[in-house]
């Protein structure tokens, strides 16, 4: 008996001696990075962190998959708190105030200068960095980017007399098309849309409308939100008549929307470019994409920059920030950006990638990858309204924009009282999140 | 300090009695009591999610939360929802218990038939009626279309709808648990009473009402308990799998509105407060519920 106790210990021993990590005897510097990216994505940061490490004998980077946007920002806050927190983080558009204010982070903009190199800032694509500058510099770096389009079904245009290569640009034609889809019998329902609360932020940022004042937040801390100004109220009735005449249908949050333009059901969807490569593959008919519809007589903007974006945590060793720093230098090689692109669908974040993708014709076998990329490169760069919106308690907001949107298609309340309920819940969150962050 | 009736009881030394109860109350202070004082605690702070910056704010955690439309609408929705899972869940579990309690064919059949249910995860559930229900694709809807001239059932728009759908996902997830208990219920009822019943001319309802409801008031009561902590707390599975919350906060209910102002919305201190008064209202609900239960309920045979 008192032989396997000690036969037990020994072996537990040599268990947690083998478990001692190489890298820790080789002497390497190892950083930890968590990201919310799993799935054909996921296996594409692995690929990515692998190749990494092969490359950098000196480095350990551990990827460490930690749940979805939300829990990974709650991770890491707890992370944060207690002293444990990764030396790099992926966190979320909608995040971005959270992590500027939050007192964790080293900008991004700073540490070339803090590990003795010199970068060019300029060879970002720059819709995509603006999203994330502060003051003129960039705090995070961004990672996997994407934006919103119109993905429509050509089939369902030619069962219903349309030209199949002819797109609603505006509005306007997006009704006068809805009307004949539904005429023709091939649809009950044309257009839905994915992330409805994000759509009606890019309805602002596509017309050069300002979502909140101190520009959207860009300059000092918003204060109060212009979901109500009439511009916003425009476009919930718009929506809402929509719905009444049985045009749009809403799909609920986020991808809920995604299974009924897969399965043929309507035949409009205005959804994230990270659907491209599911919503290409998932479906039997021939998926077109064009820019997001306009409203006629309003200036043009730009379509707002989602997904997310990395952050260095501060009070690191200079190794680690050495490490990290080699790291995102290795994400902007084009090569690197290249691959992600393709294995994922997010935008390319540096312009020589871009390039790189042109001449190896890789737009032309995949024009609708192209759409939205060409939609951010022809849109607006040069205001705060085009830059998309920046909000301290932006989620919580955003539930407000949903939970109007949803009363005014319901029919519960006019679209105006919906967005004056919402729009004076999220003044008063803002003005808790400014007296806490003064 | 200890006297001798002490020791005839706990023979051995005086101490060893705290000693064999020290790990289950340091696992209780550890993981219940010392969380639940800080979240008191918290529930009087506004902080940064990163806690850079806390401010004492007294009671105005508290106030704003009761104040709040959105507050009360989510009680109202949680209140309607445990009403729904109780009586309407609890009452179709008796009813098809009383069924499978027949001497048929089939019986283990049809027995096992309606328990799977519960053996779901929350998760496979919700997906399962989120599917049946999706406006455009759902089997639900279609059907609804086909029948009443291509009416749109949209519970994505539709929160009253989207209550009842989750009401009714909820309850059948339950009915297997509670099947099982009041089947084990009846079987405990000596066949005895209910043939004197019958000798005496009781019918079936008779029966019913005076033999079996009363003499499973001991199942009822526990089944009501727990369902009442099912649909308060652990309903939060099928809430965010199938409505987050929506359409417009309609299936919001306080577990998932807590769950999201904590975790979602790194609000530390509204969190607090709303757990603290979700605990006050349970404790409050428990208590009446076992003292007014157990008074009426019939132990002994």
């Amino acid at each position: 008996m008192k032989d396997i106790k000690w036969l037990l210990v020994g072996l537990a021993w040599a268990l947690s001696v083998c478990l001692v990590p190489q890298a820790a005897l080789a002497g390497k510097v190892q950083i930890t990075w968590w990201h919310a990216m799993s799935g054909s994505n996921g296996k594409v940061v692995d690929a990515i962190v692998k190749d990494f490490n092969a490359a950098h004998p000196d480095f350990e980077l551990k990827a460490l998959y930690s749940g979805s946007y939300e829990e990974t920002l709650t991770r890491y806050v707890t992370a944060y708190r207690s002293k444990t927190a990764p030396s790099l983080v992926q966190s979320y558009e909608v995040g971005t105030q959270t992590m500027l204010s939050s007192g964790a982070i080293v900008p991004v903009y700073q540490i070339p200068g803090m590990v003795g190199e010199k970068w060019d800032w300029a060879q970002y694509v720059i819709p995509i960095t603006n999203y994330y500058q502060s003051g003129g510099n960039l705090w995070s770096m961004p990672f996997n980017s994407s934006t919103a389009m119109l993905y429509y079904n050509k089939d369902l245009f030619a069962k219903a007399g349309l030209d199949p290569n002819r797109p609603p640009a505006t509005w306007e034609e997006l009704e006068a098309q809805g009307k004949k889809l539904l005429a023709s019998g091939a649809v009950k329902h044309a257009l839905s849309f994915g992330w409805p609360d994000w759509q009606f932020e890019q309805m602002f940022a596509t017309h050069n409308q300002l979502f909140a004042n101190n520009d959207n937040g860009r300059s000092r801390l918003a204060t109060k939100v212009l979901i109500n100004s009439a511009f916003g109220v425009k476009v919930l009735d718009m929506w809402v008549r929509l719905a009444k005449q049985g045009i749009f249908i809403y799909g609920g949050p986020e991808y809920s929307a995604n299974s009924a333009f897969q399965g043929g059901q309507i035949a409009m969807l205005m959804q994230s470019t990270s659907s491209l490569a599911g919503i290409t593959k998932g479906s039997k008919f021939k998926v077109g994409t064009a820019f997001l519809p306009r409203l006629e007589g309003y200036p043009s903007g730009n379509s707002v920059i989602g997904g997310a974006s990395l952050w260095v945590t501060k009070g690191q060793s200079k190794e680690q920030l050495r490490a990290v720093w080699a790291f995102l230098k290795y994400l902007a090689q084009p090569k690197v950006a290249v691959a992600w692109h393709k294995g994922t669908g997010y935008f390319p974040a540096v312009n020589a990638a871009v390039a790189d993708l042109l001449n190896e014709g890789w737009f032309s076998k995949d024009p609708n990858s192209l759409t939205a990329f060409l939609q951010i490169l022809s849109g607006r760069r040069d205001t705060a309204a085009a830059a998309g919106v920046r909000l301290g308690p932006f989620v919580q907001i955003r539930e407000f924009e949903r939970t109007a949107i949803e009363k005014a298609v319901a029919g519960q309340l006019s679209p105006k009282a919906a967005l004056d309920e919402a729009a004076r819940k999220a003044d008063q969150l803002l003005a808790d999140f400014a007296r806490l962050n003064p | 300090m200890a006297n001798a009736a002490d020791q005839e009881r706990f023979p051995g030394h005086p101490l060893l009695p705290y000693v064999l109860v020290l790990p289950s109350v340091a696992v209780i202070g550890v993981f219940l009591v010392v969380p639940f004082l800080q979240s008191v605690q918290d529930s009087f702070y506004a902080s940064t999610a990163f806690g850079t910056n806390t401010i004492y704010v007294g009671l105005r955690n508290y106030e704003r939360v009761l104040a709040s439309s959105d507050y009360r609408d989510s009680a109202l929705a949680t209140l309607l929802l445990s009403s729904f899972v109780i009586v309407v869940g609890l009452a179709l579990s008796l009813a098809i218990a009383q069924l499978l309690n027949q001497k048929i064919r089939g019986q283990g059949f049809y027995q096992v038939a309606f328990i799977w249910t519960y053996a779901l995860a929350p998760s496979v559930a919700g997906a399962i009626w989120a599917l049946m229900f999706a406006p455009a694709t759902g089997f639900v809807p279609f059907v609804v279309a086909e029948l009443f001239d291509d009416y749109v059932l949209n519970w994505m728009t539709n929160g009253d709808l989207a209550l009842l759908v989750v009401s009714v996902a909820a309850a059948w997830k339950m009915l297997g648990y509670n099947i099982v208990f009041f089947l084990a219920g009846l079987q405990n009822i000596p066949e005895e009473f209910v043939q004197a019943a019958k000798v005496d001319g009781a019918g079936p309802w008779r029966t019913f009402r005076d033999i079996t409801f009363p003499m499973l008031s001991p199942t009822t009561t526990f089944l009501l308990f727990v369902n009442t902590i099912y649909a308060f707390f652990q309903i939060f599975g099928l809430i965010d799998i199938m409505t987050r919350g929506g359409p417009g906060n309609a299936t919001n209910i306080l577990i998932y509105k807590l769950y999201r102002d904590a975790f979602l919305y790194l609000d530390a201190g509204a969190a607090s407060a709303q757990s603290i008064i979700i605990f006050v209202v349970i404790a409050v609900a428990g208590t009446i519920q076992l003292r007014f239960a157990t008074r009426k309920a019939i132990y002994a045979r």
